[in-house]
């Protein structure tokens, strides 16, 4: 390891060294606990910052990988690192378990997902897939005295290791067929052979499905209403995007090796479109009948993933743009409301029935209308983000050709609007329950809560009404589609 | 190079647009609790968003000639350098506003309105007046944009931003079945807008095909001759988001619902401009960009016009409910404009035109009073008035004008729209056009009908016998209207003149297209003549001094 190497780790040496920090501050001076959220940010945004200092391309010995898209992606994985912070502390001290280990966790998975998007290689893949998930286990379990939370956490835990075994004989099969770990050169191995490759094919196969699982794709999709549900609710807003935002880095490498033979790519294009127009239908029909917003998320991110997919149908150069565009809206989106939920719901141990935020949109104005903003959004209603998002996305696929699946996409979409219509209608137009009134004695608003959800709230229009200064950055030069 | 910034601050379209949106911003810091503060701050910038969009105006009218075509940013019309700032480069979307003698009429009717409705909401409006003011500015932000944009991405985003502020005026103001109607209003126009959406992208894809470049400007776009299936699935797509926004039947049923349940402020925008927003699109988008295909649904589409005229006016004769019978008499009186619209021919395209103002005026004017009425005796049902001619002489009076005005009484406005409209509709489709006069014979028999239960007959209530009559700032809210029902009935020439020009134009270009026979294959034309054309010299100085003015 030499400097170049050590200098394009920073920003992960930092977001680990951070953890540790917080951990043994937590065990040295258990007083500072206040002040753990605002070094926790400060970490993140150091970790930012330290983006600057990455070089370009490849670095340690070719596992891991840094560029414009890249970029963009690491940084919807801190900005909801950023946003499930701010909507922790409140949650966190109402239900009096604030501590160091809560926020080191974060941090450390949050090291996993840079790691995984970055890498290049099979095992550092694995190994950073695992950083991550153990570190989430973990934080779904966080508040120990739900059983709801437990349940939600061995679902998740056990679906996971599976599906790390899954990931690790994927592994094993391209690597005894291909004698290499490394994509680049499985790429070549697959250009090289004449006949249909079925054995690697099959280890694809595998390790896709196992990001899959991580972005909760239909049929791998199961697991996420259950923990979402019962996980942390300032915690769901990093697990119902961070994970899906690395895994869909690793998804599109994975992608890009299987069509390094041109035979491959109708094959492959067809697993896509499956897994693409199956996560939009399932998703948005399902989110319908949800009477937890909860779960109605989780199924709407089901669906979005679908959308996300859409780019990826026909896999090349083109589509990550559109991806890195879609993640960053749906980063911002979602997070923000799950910030907004874990404000509004006083009782964490209990369902979040979308009829307790009946009339809450005047209670509390700022709250409620942040949370108005990201239902439209995800909703993909100008002029927000989230149809900027849809927009860049539906248009990869037109200009790929498939007018069949975008206009599925369009149809589905127009479906979601009516179930994200509720969350406003209910918002506004229903008269606020008196168990709405009861509940809201118990409620924490903090400032840090209300800058999470107007960070988010702000990004979704500003992006929306200008995105061309996004686009540009995220992919380090004009970009032409 | 101009930028956002100095368009916004600059005496343009740009901040004719933006300004009410940015006002919403300063509503954030008044008082909670105190709705007069509220009331006030959304009375004065309504004001000044009329008083500096009479002053563009008039800064910019040629006497005796039509209004020019002026545009925000005008440098180059050329090929390779288009006119609007770039917004999302990478698919070519720029930002481009203009006004020509089509939006104009309807973009002062706009800000006419605005004002009117928070006069007219005054006490009627008890909750949320922050909120209330803020959907009417946004929306006001989203009907301008709409009638401006050049660009029809930038067109749809605007068509999009109306959107929610209605629903929200709809379900949180609105009467008890609010939310479903708030609901069928959202996604009847949210369905019908997607898959324009879609033809929109399908238009930008075929333009980017054939030229090698991303574009959705409205001057790009007209280049394209496209294939008469093609024409047609694309033009179906547009007319459907239209025809639902107009509304024709059989996609209307939102719009009793809709307006029933709708506050007063909402019914006056929603007839007053949303709708006249369907027929807009189909006069500057649907037909110019499908010419054949538009040919080729001509029968159709004046049949569905005329069952809207006939069947508006017969189910608005059985209302029981005045709101009711003046919503299905919005159908009919629409389904006047869009026979115009059909005909293809600039007597009726002149009077289609006015109409849509007229139908504004008289029909906004009507809700206003239905709305008075419901504030004082929270009841909309015929039944419950009777001999209020006596009680309230003002009101009647207003009520008798409005409604003879919307009957099309001459020297009041509605007779001079209507007349253009048959007129000019006799030439091309003559059947349709005696069919749609019994329309104009129903139009008495119901509208007289509400002005017979209502106003005269025996006093039987004796709650009527206490009504109050007008108020100050009722009666003020009612004077323009009735100055522009009386001016626009005894010199209706004013009003026409200043759209000649473009209505020539773009039907000159109609018609030359349609001539032709529609090509096997996508093709791109030259620049399309309407937009180069300029009415007059006048015109083009003003344009160039736009251009280099800031």
């Amino acid at each position: 390891m030499n400097a170049h190497d050590l200098a394009s780790l920073t920003p992960e040496i930092i977001l680990a060294g951070g953890g540790v920090l917080l951990l043994l501050l937590e065990a040295l001076l258990p007083s500072l606990r206040r002040a753990f959220t605002g070094i926790a940010l400060v970490v993140v945004a150091a970790a930012v910052w330290g983006f600057q200092s990455v070089p370009s391309g490849a670095s340690n010995l070719g596992a891991l990988d840094w560029n414009g898209p890249v970029r963009a992606f690491a940084f919807a994985v801190l900005l909801s690192t950023g946003i499930c912070l701010l909507a922790s502390q409140g949650y966190l001290r109402r239900e009096k378990i604030l501590s160091g280990e809560y926020h080191a966790l974060l941090l450390w998975s949050a090291c996993g997902a840079l790691l995984l998007l970055r890498a290049t290689e099979l095992l550092t893949i694995f190994l950073a897939l695992e950083l991550l998930s153990i570190c989430l286990y973990a934080l779904a379990a966080y508040h120990r005295r739900i059983a709801i939370g437990t349940e939600a956490a061995i679902k998740y835990f056990l679906m996971g290791a599976f599906v790390s075994a899954f990931v690790l004989l994927g592994i094993a099969l391209l690597y005894g067929e291909t004698g290499s770990t490394r994509l680049d050169q499985i790429g070549a191995a697959f250009a090289l052979s004449e006949k249909f490759p079925i054995i690697p094919s099959l280890g694809l196969a595998l390790v896709l499905a196992g990001f899959a699982f991580k972005m909760s794709l239909v049929p791998f999709h199961a697991w996420s209403p259950d923990t979402y549900q019962g996980a942390p609710s300032p915690f769901v807003a990093f697990l119902s995007v961070a994970p899906k935002v690395a895994s869909a880095m690793v998804f599109i490498r994975l992608l890009q090796v299987a069509v390094a033979n041109p035979e491959m790519i109708g094959r492959w294009s067809g697993i896509v479109a499956f897994l693409s127009v199956a996560s939009m239908i399932v998703g948005n029909l399902l989110a319908l009948v949800q009477r937890d917003i909860k779960r109605m998320l989780a199924y709407s991110g089901i669906a979005h993933m679908g959308y996300l997919l859409l780019a990826l149908v026909v896999p090349g150069a083109n589509s990550i743009g559109p991806v890195a565009v879609y993640l960053l809206s749906y980063v911002l989106m979602t997070s923000g409301a799950f910030a907004v939920v874990t404000l509004l719901y006083a009782r964490a141990g209990e369902q979040h029935q979308i009829s307790e935020l009946s009339g809450l949109g005047f209670r509390y104005p700022l709250l409620g209308g942040c949370l108005a903003i990201f239902m439209l959004s995800l909703g993909g209603i100008p002029p927000t983000f989230g149809f900027f998002g849809k927009y860049v996305v539906f248009m990869n696929a037109v200009t790929d050709g498939r007018w069949g699946l975008a206009i599925v996409g369009v149809l589905a979409s127009l479906v979601g609007v009516f179930y994200y219509l509720r969350i406003v209608y209910t918002l506004y137009m229903k008269p606020e329950s008196r168990l709405a009134a009861e509940t809201s004695s118990g409620l924490l608003i903090d400032g840090w809560g209300r800058a999470a959800a107007i960070l988010a709230a702000v990004g979704i229009l500003a992006f929306g009404v200008w995105p061309t200064r996004l686009l540009e950055w995220v992919l380090g030069s004009p970009w032409a589609p | 190079m101009t930028t956002f910034l100095d368009l916004l601050l600059g005496d343009t379209l740009t901040r004719l647009v933006f300004l009410p949106a940015a006002a919403c911003l300063p509503l954030l810091l008044l008082p909670k609790g105190n709705a007069k503060v509220a009331k006030f701050y959304a009375l004065l910038v309504s004001l000044l968003e009329l008083g500096l969009g009479i002053a563009y105006v008039a800064a910019r009218w040629v006497p005796g000639g039509g209004f020019p075509l002026l545009r925000d940013v005008a440098q180059g019309s050329g090929v390779g350098n288009p006119p609007g700032l770039p917004w999302i480069g990478a698919y070519g979307i720029r930002y481009d506003l203009a006004i020509d003698g089509i939006s104009m009429p309807l973009a002062l009717l706009t800000l006419l309105l605005l004002p009117i409705v928070f006069l007219v909401s005054w006490k009627g409006i008890e909750k949320h007046w922050r909120s209330f003011t803020a959907a009417f500015l946004l929306l006001t932000t989203g009907i301008l944009g709409a009638l401006f944009a050049y660009d029809l991405f930038v067109f749809y985003m605007f068509w999009e931003v109306m959107l929610i502020p209605m629903y929200l005026i709809i379900g949180i103001w609105g009467g008890e079945r609010r939310v479903y109607a708030a609901v069928k209003f959202f996604l009847f126009t949210m369905a019908g807008s997607l898959l324009m959406l879609v033809a929109i992208l399908w238009l930008a894809f075929t333009y980017k095909s054939l030229a090698g470049v991303w574009s959705f400007a409205y001057q790009d776009l007209l280049r394209l001759d496209l294939p008469l299936t093609t024409q047609c699935w694309l033009f179906a797509a547009f007319a459907l988001a239209f025809a639902i926004k107009v509304p024709m039947f059989p996609v209307h049923t939102w719009l009793p619902d809709a307006h029933v349940e709708a506050p007063t402020g909402g019914s006056v925008i929603l007839a007053g401009i949303l709708l006249k927003l369907g027929t807009y699109g189909f006069l500057r988008f649907a037909l110019p960009l499908f010419p054949q295909a538009s040919v080729k649904a001509q029968p159709w589409l004046v049949g569905l016009a005329l069952i809207g005229i006939l069947y508006g006016a017969l189910v608005a004769w059985v209302q029981v409910d005045m709101k009711k019978l003046v919503a299905y008499s919005s159908i009919a009186h629409l389904g006047f404009v869009m026979l115009g619209l059909l005909a293809f021919d600039l007597v009726a395209w002149q009077g289609a035109l006015l109409q849509m103002v007229n139908h504004g005026i008289s029909t906004g004017a009507l809700f206003m009073l239905v709305g008075m009425l419901y504030d004082r005796r929270h009841t909309k049902k015929f039944d419950e008035f009777g001999g209020l001619a006596a009680v309230i002489p003002i009101f009647s009076f207003w009520l008798v004008f409005s409604t003879l005005a919307s009957v099309g009484l001459p020297a009041l406005n509605g007779f001079a729209g209507e007349f253009l409209i048959l007129l000019g509709s006799y030439r091309t489709l003559p059947w349709a056009t005696v069919a749609a006069t019994f329309g104009v014979v129903l139009a008495a028999v119901y509208l007289l009908k509400m002005l017979y239960l209502t106003l005269w007959g025996p006093l039987t209530k004796e709650e009527n016998k206490s009504l109050k009559d007008l108020s100050w700032r009722e009666m003020f809210a009612l004077l323009p209207l009735g100055v522009l029902m009386l001016w626009i009935g005894i010199a209706p020439g004013t009003f026409l003149a200043p759209s000649r020009p473009a209505l020539e134009s773009l039907l000159g270009d109609f018609h030359a297209r349609v001539a032709e026979t529609a090509p096997d294959e996508p093709t791109l034309r030259a620049l399309a003549p309407i937009l180069i054309a300029k009415p007059n010299p006048a015109a083009e100085t003003a344009t160039s001094q736009d251009g280099e003015g800031r």
